[in-house]
């Protein structure tokens, strides 16, 4: 069997829940989808949901606050409607993360070996540059004991965008490299 | 700046995906016919950056900061072709490994942000870099901002107008343009500032070691 079948099949299937999720607009159907995902989703259901609501907390809490208050002084107000784009976004999410769980995202995409190609190698850079990214905040804030002025600050982003092109540059020309020694562009 | 998942109607997404599909593919396609043995790698790692250039925070007056978008940058360094599929694919990945943007939201980001981020930027470039190179690069980050805050401020400020129920209660995102557009817009005109001097320092040096075009 071809091994890229389950990835991209669950793929399928999470894209079609993601479209059905969106064509649902009763907050108590939502509810019995976040169920069964937690369900379904086996033992890390507890961080899967822990990691959800912390993605969607900070835009929810605001969308939902400005909306109570916007709404309850125009004389709208809709508990329904609080519950029904909350719980929404909450199942959205919980199955993004419960899908990359279970998936190898480069698999999944594995029909087009070029993007396969890109996705293995964009997420590891990214990985590399987050920790560049962290070394220079981390390495600024233990230089400056009090707060910076906006000048130096302002000297740190420039370092960091300087330092991410220069080294984004330098790993493409050795991604090329260790491809070609591979013999990936060989005909 | 883009949006989360679950604000979005289907009836806006789905469309949009219709139209992302087709600039996806006309920009993909360039990239085949080209496809060497550059161009695989070099995607890949402007995707990383992309990604690396969210991290940035540009310091805003007052006191506080907020996240660079790299769009303009890279557009100006790579062009817009490779910053619209660098841009689009830090969404997908964004959505699917870090929880940020979402599948719904997708389409309507890579188009508001990275296509027309990009192509405004490029555009404007283009447009003022005979007069004055410095003005150009500081005007096209600037404008190409304003513009992808716009984008994204109307298309959230038609949702509840496109889809809520018969007694008026929205289904998606709750606010129209009259409040998505100065709470998106506005605050997005200081980030562009400073968003605008980054990528003048940046651009600068990429310059200097003769990465940008001629």
């Amino acid at each position: 069997m071809d091994p890229g079948l389950k990835p991209r099949a669950l793929l399928g299937a999470y894209l079609a829940a993601v479209l059905a999720i969106s064509f649902v607009h009763e907050p108590p159907w939502l509810a019995a989808g976040l169920a069964a995902a937690l369900l379904l989703s086996g033992r890390r259901r507890v961080a899967l949901m822990r990691r959800a609501l912390l993605s969607v907390l900070a835009f929810n809490a605001t969308v939902s606050v400005g909306y109570a208050l916007v709404a309850g002084w125009q004389g709208t107000f809709s508990a329904d409607y609080l519950l029904l784009v909350n719980l929404r976004v909450l199942l959205l999410v919980f199955l993004g993360f419960w899908f990359v769980s279970r998936v190898d995202l480069a698999a999944a995409v594995s029909f087009s070996p070029a993007l396969s190609f890109v996705v293995t190698v964009a997420v590891g850079q990214i990985h590399a540059l987050k920790r560049v990214a962290r070394d220079f905040r981390l390495a600024f804030a233990s230089r400056n004991p009090e707060r910076p002025a906006i000048a130096d600050r302002a000297r740190l982003a420039v370092a960091q965008g300087q330092h991410l092109l220069e080294k984004s540059v330098h790993a493409a020309g050795e991604v090329e490299m260790a491809m070609r020694s591979r013999g990936c562009f060989d005909d | 700046m883009h949006i989360p998942d679950g604000f979005i109607a289907p009836q806006v997404y789905l469309p949009a995906y219709a139209v992302a599909a087709g600039a996806w593919w006309l920009a993909a396609r360039g990239l085949r016919e080209t496809l060497d043995h550059e161009q695989i790698p070099r995607l890949a790692v402007l995707t990383a950056l992309a990604y690396a250039l969210g991290l940035v925070m540009v310091p805003l007056p007052g006191g506080t900061s907020g996240h660079a978008l790299g769009v303009a940058l890279l557009a100006l360094v790579f062009g817009p072709r490779l910053a619209f599929l660098a841009y689009s694919l830090v969404l997908v990945l964004q959505s699917l490994l870090f929880g940020a943007g979402g599948i719904t939201a997708l389409p309507v980001n890579a188009l508001a942000v990275g296509l027309a981020g990009a192509l405004v930027a490029s555009g404007v470039f283009r447009l003022l870099r005979s007069h004055d190179e410095t003005l150009a690069v500081v005007a096209a980050t600037w404008i190409s901002i304003a513009v992808s805050a716009v984008l994204v401020a109307l298309v959230l400020g038609v949702q509840p107008a496109i889809a809520h129920k018969p007694d008026g209660t929205p289904l998606f995102f709750p606010f129209g343009p009259e409040i998505t557009l100065p709470a998106l817009v506005l605050p997005h005109l200081l980030i562009g500032a400073g968003e605008a001097m980054l990528t003048l320092l940046v651009w600068r040096f990429a310059r200097s070691r003769k990465w940008t075009p001629a």
